[in-house]
């Protein structure tokens, strides 16, 4: 009796942070779904309908913004994985030289995400010192267009750049789980360089690499800011369509429609990952 | 005198010049690693440190290798005829606000999390991270629904209350890991020797915890400081923090040196504050605090 009173007090306790959270977060998404059939429309009459989605599904605009979206949450989540898991193989032996290495490489961490965008602009623009480099070495002729470009490589790079150290954070813990004995084994038995990285370091920490993928995904996926300033002037990212259809034509119910699809495309990645993280790890 | 010198090098057995070929090699790859990572992290803070301070009657544009003259100008220019002032106290207003509620909010929760083994804990360490994994847009702009709804919209309370959701999840992560750090025998002694409730808050949790509720802090505040989706729809254009006038100065009027000057304003205190986080969290406040028991 005594037992069942003190958990309840424990959940009591879990209130303040868990509720608020509940709170805040669960509206928005309520109002979302709701708002995109119509319903707790605040201007205008509100009344169930389909209407708001068949409108965005006949729109060009918005199908090409979701599109877009999808690619750059592909290429950012690639692109950080390649950059950081050989960093993190590296650092995962100490040794000299590699603190220091890793408080360095911990420094765009720390740097907004709007600053990144702002640093990596300076570099990449058409002057910038990446193209005038590239033409110094005789490798291109003509100034590169990496800012604003129509496929949207300036938003990756951003993206690259300000979350390698992120992703390396969760690659690093989840390969210093794995143990020597396991590598050393492997040696023994003839295993040489490939065969331990692509047969006991990358399926050992395949959990880590999944998780570090999906959060890059949803991040670049939903990205408003770096978008709108490095990303081509046409497609917006579907953050971005979404804001405008708000807030410059003031068509919610629409808006409410991209929220939707965006947080429903995030809930299937999260989904997609336990489902491989289970497959991976073989167990249920 | 040939021989001998052959003998003498064949002495040296082959694995201890393997051993020294890899220590060399390990060197080298460390030192290119250490240069890569400047040349990474550094260029683009040195361009744009550069670029802060050109001179606004020297501009410095395509065939020049490097700025014809440096000065200040650009520094006095923003804090002169911008609002970076304003949006400065701004940000640093809510900030201390938002960290603190965080602070209140998370104790308990991350006490529980921590150190109670309750059924459907996994859900709500899954709750918890909600904020960060929700993209920011959709919560911003159907938030400023409810807040509207509320009367919170364009409000100060309501920026408050935005930034706390956002720095919640850091605050109630590393507070959990505190708690669960503090090792059973300590409570159990502090109870077996009769200390109550309120003792064993005052003289066992809040002193074991302090080095991650500072890690917290930091973590929350800076989050706050950067926060741009919620503020740019919930606050503009009432409130103007850091993050939204660097937006605009990205965005429809694009003036790169002035955007300089307020990307390092917003960036130097989050560097300092890293390093101050990692040095804190260096040593080991665990036994540091036994030490005092």
């Amino acid at each position: 009796m005594e037992r069942k009173e003190i958990s309840v007090l424990h959940y009591l306790l879990l209130l303040p942070g868990v509720g608020f959270i509940v709170l805040f977060i669960g509206s928005s998404i309520f109002i979302t779904i709701t708002q995109s059939f119509g319903l707790f429309s605040i201007t205008g009459k509100s009344q169930f309908t389909m209407e708001n989605w068949k409108a965005i599904f006949h729109d060009k605009e918005s199908l090409d913004s979701i599109l877009f979206s999808l690619k750059m949450g592909l290429l950012s989540s690639i692109g950080t994985l390649l950059f950081a898991f050989p960093v993190a193989l590296f650092l995962r032996k100490g040794g000299a030289g590699k603190r220091f290495l890793a408080s360095l490489i911990k420094i765009p961490l720390f740097i907004p995400a709007l600053v990144a965008a702002f640093l990596i602009i300076n570099l990449i623009s058409y002057h910038g010192i990446v193209n005038e480099a590239l033409i110094a070495l005789h490798i291109i002729k003509k100034p590169l267009r990496m800012l604003n470009d129509k496929f949207g490589w300036g938003v990756v790079a951003i993206q690259v750049w300000k979350n390698i150290p992120f992703v390396l954070l969760i690659l690093s813990s989840s390969l210093a789980s794995i143990r020597d004995d396991t590598v050393d084994a492997a040696r023994n038995l003839g295993a040489g360089t490939f065969a331990v990285l692509f047969r006991i370091y990358v399926p050992l920490a395949m959990p880590g690499i999944l998780v570090s993928m999906i959060l890059m995904f949803i991040k670049a996926f939903g990205d408003f800011a770096i978008t709108s300033v490095a990303g081509p002037t046409y497609p917006p990212s579907i953050a971005l369509r979404m804001r405008n259809t708000a807030t410059l034509f003031q068509e919610w119910d629409k808006a409410a429609v991209l929220g939707v699809i965006i947080i429903l495309t995030t809930l299937f990645i999260t989904w997609l990952y336990s489902r491989l993280a289970e497959f991976v790890t073989g167990s249920k | 005198m040939a021989e001998l010198a052959i003998a003498k090098k064949q002495k040296t057995p082959w694995y201890v010049s393997q051993a020294r070929r890899k220590r060399s090699f390990a060197i080298l790859l460390t030192t290119f690693f250490i240069v890569m990572q400047i040349v990474w992290v550094g260029l683009p803070i040195f361009m744009t440190v550069l670029w802060s301070l050109v001179d606004p009657n020297h501009p410095w544009s395509y065939p020049n290798i490097l700025p014809e003259k440096l000065s200040w100008g650009q520094w006095v220019y923003v804090f002169k005829y911008t609002n970076i002032i304003r949006a400065l106290k701004t940000s640093y207003t809510i900030a201390p606000f938002a960290v603190l509620l965080s602070f209140i909010l998370s104790l308990p929760t991350a006490y529980v999390l921590g150190r109670k083994q309750i059924p459907g804990k996994k859900f709500f360490q899954t709750i918890v991270l909600l904020p960060i994994i929700m993209p920011g847009m959709v919560v911003a702009l159907f938030l400023s629904r409810v807040f509207t709804a509320f009367g919170l919209a364009q409000s100060f309370i309501g920026l408050v209350l935005a930034h706390t959701l956002m720095g919640l999840p850091y605050m109630i992560r590393v507070l959990t890991t505190s708690f669960e750090a503090i090792p059973q025998d300590i409570i159990d002694a502090a109870e077996n020797l009769g200390a109550n409730t309120f003792t064993k808050i005052k003289d066992i949790f809040l002193p074991m915890v302090r080095p991650g509720l500072l890690a917290g802090m930091v973590f929350a505040f800076t989050t706050s400081i950067e926060e741009f989706n919620l503020t740019f729809i919930i606050g503009t254009p009432t409130f103007e923090t850091i993050p939204t006038i660097l937006y605009s100065f990205l965005g429809y009027n694009f003036i790169r040196t002035n955007a300089s000057v307020v990307a390092l304003i917003m960036m130097i205190p989050n560097i300092v504050m890293l390093f101050a986080v990692e040095n804190i969290l260096k040593s080991d406040y665990l036994s540091a605090s036994l030490g005092k028991l």
